[in-house]
């Protein structure tokens, strides 16, 4: 028991820092209460520097899974923190300012929103680390309950409530089906716990068991099948993909740059534990370890041709930036799922055959290149007629940026042009291991269609770098300017210098060791100490 | 050396934007001037005959070991040559510009001289992913160009050009991986084979993860067989045959040539396309030189296609430019059609095609270019008779397109009459293969070479009739030159331009004139430097054509998986 | 596939355990018939708090299935689930009436469809 609580000091750090900050932002002091967006990301980094000391391997299929996952999270957070400065009610910041009302701490909703903050990526860390299904559920649940009222509370508007209601009634949706799929999981096999020492009951072990004598029993399948499928709606993903354009356009810019890496961070770490639990075991061994078992592989596999082609075609089409970023999120999410479905390889693969260690690193590509484009779209407003400021969104908004604000400009160019993935910049040095572990699992066909879909991606890529580079800003269109709030734009050209440096080795490596993997040894049936019945009476294995 | 030809323009390009508006230009020729005296003296400096010429030159750093990738430089006479051209072509086009891009210039100048950084890498790359770094990344400075500084239609014409080669080449980054794959997967090294190879040339890497040019050509021609090879031919084929461009992928070109503005033409004309035809000649068919043959005779006939049809097209043309870009693709029709026929003449005609199409069919760009410039339009309807005006613009007009027609004792004759030859000798290189599509039996070579001769035919006829209308006859101008004439005050930006060439056009386009003339007449030179590039390229094709069915029977597809599990395991 | 599973399950007849007759596959198919209701609901009904209970049930249903595997494991792990399950499903409960609140402050109407400013 301690030396799980031992595994957890970062959690815990960020779970002690959201209390604070929610004691910190009931000051009556502007000044004080001002201290809450430093203080998120201080803890951040604190942290991110202790989750890199202090997380230890864990058992089971991917042990380095959560010291990956945790740095991570810790790490594009301080960025999201960054981006995030300022984001909920600056007007009544603003108003309190001038005197013009009083402090009301009901309205003053500041600090709730960074601790809700700090609390989502205190989820997402969990979701890396988490070795049972009921944890699993709990982490998956913290990291998202929080966002919805991050939507709600992001900007004042109808939009913001509309796109919260949307993204929370889908979400709970997505947790309903997940939660059956965990009960059907555990129904299947006896136990929540997902991984353990080995010679002890595990869902991962008693899955091998199963996959090494009469297959994986259709309970406990279809419970996987479920689990995906709810996951989906974290990482936006086709069956569960409609809100996100949705919620994105109806969120502040900077929250949605946040939903558009939190969220699915957890998720993907979720599919990873969960594709590792079921092993990549497979019934056509190629010679790179095999796939996932069968149904499951298929369906993931459709998933992500679905993915990638409904996100890339309706991207296309949009005339908002927000949108447009949307749906390339959801076909990024395709990409990522290639890695899953061509699995780590054997024990030890090199990281060219590593699918594993290669949606690690895109999930870190993308964070880093999306954020730099959510990034600059929070950094301009739109000033209407009446004096009331409102987001930049129309892809208009952004003409000749290049030429009116050079940094911002260049950093939704380099974003995009490494979203679509051009060498040499970061999006290809992630696509390219993604290519390699597809092709090692001989899934070709899956490669020829994530080439034709970063194709279609160049269409709507290029449109919104050649607005920003190549066409002529409007005389007329001094009604968008630069927010006020120069942190963004610091987040912005720092994920831009990551977007052009980061390419180099030492990610790869830390990608390679978090996509580690080490088959699960089947459950030899003497051994459970659970009785026989977790095998024998696995409800539909007669 | 080699880093110094891509670095001197990249660092050019990253001075041009501190410099002051004024010197730009001068700064931006001044770096290509270095680029080109650099590359002149590596090309002139030694003899590029001997095989191993150029080895010495190879640099080779430690990039990304995990994905297995190399910073790996190298050059043979054949690189060279064209490491060359786009050397020369890069004062060309910055000193070309002075006058025609008045605006954005540090923009302008700064991706001219990224692109040619680009276009050098990829001449001198021997590592798959670092050449197809190189190759994509020319497509972002001429989208720019284009984009930014075309004419009318630019912003669809420099998308097209984008969506077109960017899908080519992400399938062909398919192939290129699957190839990598199959040499750390389907390669043992202890193979006696793979220890010949290995003990032949130590710096091979096989039966391990790598992109090292060599490596992959060595395992994949030795050990893939001919119907994995059809399939890795075929992606690549994807990639380049859209760059070359063959015929159903080519509309891209003329749009984006018509579009483009001067410099832009002459680089996409000149350097641009040969990445295509130079990735099929040095990459694709070494790599799986039997997939090349059997892909032989649909290759030709696309070809044919484009030599005949492009060549009919171009007739009809009314618009000067788009005229000669549809010549490009009859041209380079030819080029591929004699790299196809893998024999002596035809490669060795194919690799001087690609030098004399950068030579000829870059300048006419110029000389469209220069009358563009002085009178806003390219139709031949508004435009004629210009020899009146312009004698020396027209003398060079005449010159270049006897260049391009193939009149003997210029460039093109040469270049043309080897890729002719060498199809008609194609012999049973097109006898039908069991893989081929489209594939007939008997020797197809002499109808293949008599029906491109008559492309030549064409190309003298619609070439001569467009001279005829805009050099000679009646002289035409256009009315609203006048008006633009006298309200020259609205286009202060625009010096005013004489009647005929000026002294730096002059210059510009004496260089190209005076090389076409020795290429025509004295081609020995080159032949002799790009030798052994097209040696290595027949050896590979007859080494897969003896060799066939691969000398040991490699396990394949999924019927072999489990022995190549175990040879795997064993490497390990 | 839900279905398919049941039918499976069906087929396996009564199980020693002392439940009192009742079999697994009963409970479960309470909760599968639940799970679909909710499902249905959720996608056919328009008032938002309808809308709400729908998920409710969906949770509910996942926690009978829970509750009767633990039984039928004769191990305590599923029941600890269905504690946990709760309570988030009242955290969610108390978000969505938070929520609902808001909407219905702005616009004095519970219905879904009121809300159409963000396309699609």
């Amino acid at each position: 028991m301690i030396e799980k609580i031992g595994a957890l000091w970062p959690e815990i750090i960020l779970f002690a820092a959201a209390c604070i900050v929610m004691v910190v932002g009931l000051s009556p002091t502007a000044a004080v209460r001002r201290l809450c967006a430093p203080l998120a990301g201080a803890a951040l980094i604190v942290a991110g520097i202790v989750a890199w000391f202090t997380t230890p391997a864990a058992h089971g299929p991917l042990p380095m899974l959560p010291l990956f996952g945790k740095t991570l999270v810790a790490g594009v957070g301080v960025l999201l923190a960054l981006l995030l400065a300022g984001t909920p009610d600056r007007e009544y910041e603003s108003a309190i300012a001038r005197g013009a009302t009083g402090y009301d701490p009901i309205r003053a909703n500041r600090a709730e929103f960074w601790a809700f903050f700090l609390f989502s990526l205190t989820g997402a860390m969990l979701c890396a680390g988490a070795d049972d299904l009921i944890w699993l559920f709990l982490a998956l649940e913290l990291t998202s309950l929080p966002t919805y009222i991050m939507v709600a509370v992001s900007t004042g508007r109808n939009r913001s409530m509309e796109a919260a209601v949307k993204y929370f009634f889908l979400g709970a949706l997505g947790a309903a089906v997940f939660l059956y799929g965990f009960t059907l999981l555990y129904g299947g096999t006896g136990t929540t716990r997902l991984f353990a020492p080995a010679g002890e009951p595990s869902i991962a072990s008693i899955l091998a068991a199963q996959a090494a004598g009469p297959g994986i029993n259709a309970v406990a399948m279809t419970g996987l099948v479920l689990s995906f499928l709810g996951v989906c709606f974290k990482i936006a993903a086709v069956p569960m993909h409609f809100y996100t354009p949705d919620v994105y356009q109806g969120a502040s810019s900077a929250v949605a740059g946040f939903l558009a890496f939190v969220p699915k961070a957890a998720g993907f770490f979720t599919i990873l534990i969960l594709a590792g639990a079921a092993g990549w075991w497979g019934s056509s061994p190629v010679d790179a370890g095999g796939s996932l078992p069968q149904p499951l592989h298929q369906i993931v596999l459709i998933v992500a041709i679905l993915t990638m082609s409904v996100g890339n075609a309706l991207a296309v089409v949009q005339s908002s930036a927000k949108r447009m970023l949307a749906y390339s999120s959801i076909a990024h999410s395709g990409y990522m799922l290639v890695g899953v479905v061509a699995g780590p390889g054997p024990a030890n693969a090199p990281y060219t055959s590593n699918g594993v260690a290669a949606v690690l690193f895109y999930l870190l590509s993308y964070g880093v290149m999306n954020l730099g484009a959510f990034a600059v779209l929070a950094s301009l407003e739109r000033r209407r007629a009446d004096g009331s400021a409102d987001e930049a969104d129309d892809v208009n908004d952004l003409k000749g940026l290049c030429a009116t604000r050079p940094l911002l400009g260049w950093t939704l160019v380099l974003s995009v042009v490494g979203l679509l993935g051009l060498p040499p910049l970061l999006g290809f040095w992630a696509k390219l291991p993604l290519f390699t572990s597809a092709i090692s699992s001989n899934e070709i066909g899956l490669v020829i269609v994530l080439g034709l879909n970063s194709a279609v991606a160049a269409y709507y890529y290029l449109r919104l770098a050649s607005v920003a580079l190549l066409e002529s800003p409007e005389l007329t269109n001094d009604t968008v300017r630069s927010s006020p709030f120069p942190a963004r734009a610091v987040a912005g050209l720092a994920s831009a210098v990551g977007i052009v440096l980061l390419a180099a080795w030492p990610l790869n490596q830390w990608a390679m060791q978090g996509g580690r993997y080490q088959r699960v040894e089947p459950l030899k049936a003497a051994e459970g100490t659970p009785p026989a019945r977790v095998d024998a009476g696995a409800p539909a294995a007669r | 050396m080699l880093l110094a030809l891509i670095l001197i323009p990249l660092l050019t390009a990253a001075v041009v934007p501190l410099a002051p508006k004024r010197s730009v230009g001068q700064v931006a020729l001044l770096g290509t001037l270095v680029a080109l005296a650099l590359a002149a003296y590596l090309t002139l400096g030694r003899d590029w005959s001997g095989p191993d010429a150029g080895r010495d030159l190879a640099v080779s750093a430690p990039w990304m070991p995990e994905l297995g990738l190399v910073f790996k430089l190298g050059t043979d006479g054949l690189s060279m040559s064209l490491v060359a051209l786009t050397a020369l072509l890069g004062p060309i086009c910055v000193a070309c510009s002075f006058t025609a891009v008045t605006q954005r210039v540090r923009t302008y100048y700064g991706w001219l001289l990224v692109l040619q950084a680009a276009m050098t890498g990829v001449f001198l790359a021997r590592d798959m992913i670092l050449f197809y770094v190189f190759f994509e990344f020319t497509l972002v400075p001429m989208f720019v160009l284009i984009s930014l500084y075309g004419s009318t239609n630019r912003k669809a014409a420099a998308v097209k050009f984008f969506l077109y080669t960017f899908t080519g080449s992400v399938i062909a980054l398919a192939g290129i991986v699957y190839a990598a794959w199959f040499n750390a997967n389907r390669v043992d090294a202890a193979d006696p084979v793979a220890k010949a190879l290995v003990a032949a040339s130590p710096d091979l890497v096989l039966g391990r993860w790598t992109f090292d040019l060599a490596s992959l050509q060595a395992a994949a021609s030795r050990f893939m067989s001919a119907e994995t090879q059809w399939w890795v031919f075929l992606a690549l084929l994807c990639g380049f045959a859209v760059k070359v461009p063959l015929v159903p992928v080519h509309t891209w070109l003329p749009l984006a040539h018509t579009e483009a503005p001067t410099a832009g033409s002459v680089v996409l004309a000149g350097v641009l396309l040969k990445l295509g035809t130079y990735g099929l000649l040095k990459i694709a068919i070494g790599l799986c030189p039997a997939g090349a043959m059997a892909w032989a005779p649909t290759i030709g006939l696309l070809c044919l296609l484009g030599i005949v049809g492009a060549g009919l097209i171009c007739w009809v043309q009314t618009d000067v430019k788009k005229l000669v870009a549809y010549s490009s693709v009859a041209h380079l029709g030819f080029c591929v059609l004699g790299l196809f026929a893998f024999n002596d003449a035809g490669v060795q005609g194919s690799v001087l095609y690609m030098i004399n199409h950068g030579l000829s069919t870059g300048a006419l760009f110029l000389c469209i270019g220069m009358i563009y410039e002085r009178y806003h339009t390219r139709s031949m309807r508004e435009i004629g008779g210009l020899a009146a005006r312009m004698p020396i613009w027209a003398t060079f007009m005449v010159f270049f397109t006897m260049a391009s027609v193939g009149l003997p004792g210029l460039n093109g004759f040469v270049s043309e009459f080897l890729c002719l030859l060498g199809a008609f000798q194609a012999g049973d290189v097109w006898r039908s293969h069991p893989l081929t599509v489209g594939g007939t039996g008997g020797n197809l070579g002499p109808y293949v070479a008599a029906i491109a001769g008559t492309g030549m035919i064409i190309a003298a006829m619609y070439l001569l009739y467009m001279l005829g209308h805009v050099v000679f006859g009646p002289l035409r101008e256009p009315h609203h030159d006048e008006h633009h004439s006298a309200s020259g005050g609205a286009h202060d930006a625009e010096p005013r331009l004489p009647a005929d060439l000026t002294a730096r056009e002059i210059g510009v386009l004496a260089p190209l004139a005076v090389l076409c003339l020795v290429l025509g007449v004295y081609p020995k030179p080159l032949m002799r430097m790009v030798d052994p590039g097209v040696k290595e390229v027949i050896a590979a094709v007859e080494g897969a054509r003896t060799q066939r069915p691969a000398t040991r029977p490699v396990a394949e597809g999924d019927a072999g998986a489990a022995p190549a599990l175990a040879t795997q395991e064993a490497a390990r | 596939m839900i279905g398919g599973t049941l039918v499976t399950l069906l087929a396996q007849g009564p199980i020693p355990a002392d439940m009192g007759g009742v079999t697994l596959a009963h409970y479960l198919v309470v909760s599968a018939v639940m799970f679909v209701l909710g499902l249905v609901g959720f996608m056919v009904r328009r008032n938002l708090i309808i809308m709400f209970l729908c998920t409710e049930l969906m949770f509910q249903a996942a926690g009978i299935a829970l509750i009767a595997f633990s039984r039928f494991h004769m191990n305590h792990t599923g029941q600890t689930f269905v504690i946990f399950v709760l309570t988030v499903a009242a955290a969610e409960a108390a978000m969505a009436l938070a929520l609902v609140v808001l909407l219905f402050r702005r616009k004095e109407t519970l219905d879904g469809a009121a809300w159409r400013e963000l396309k699609g």
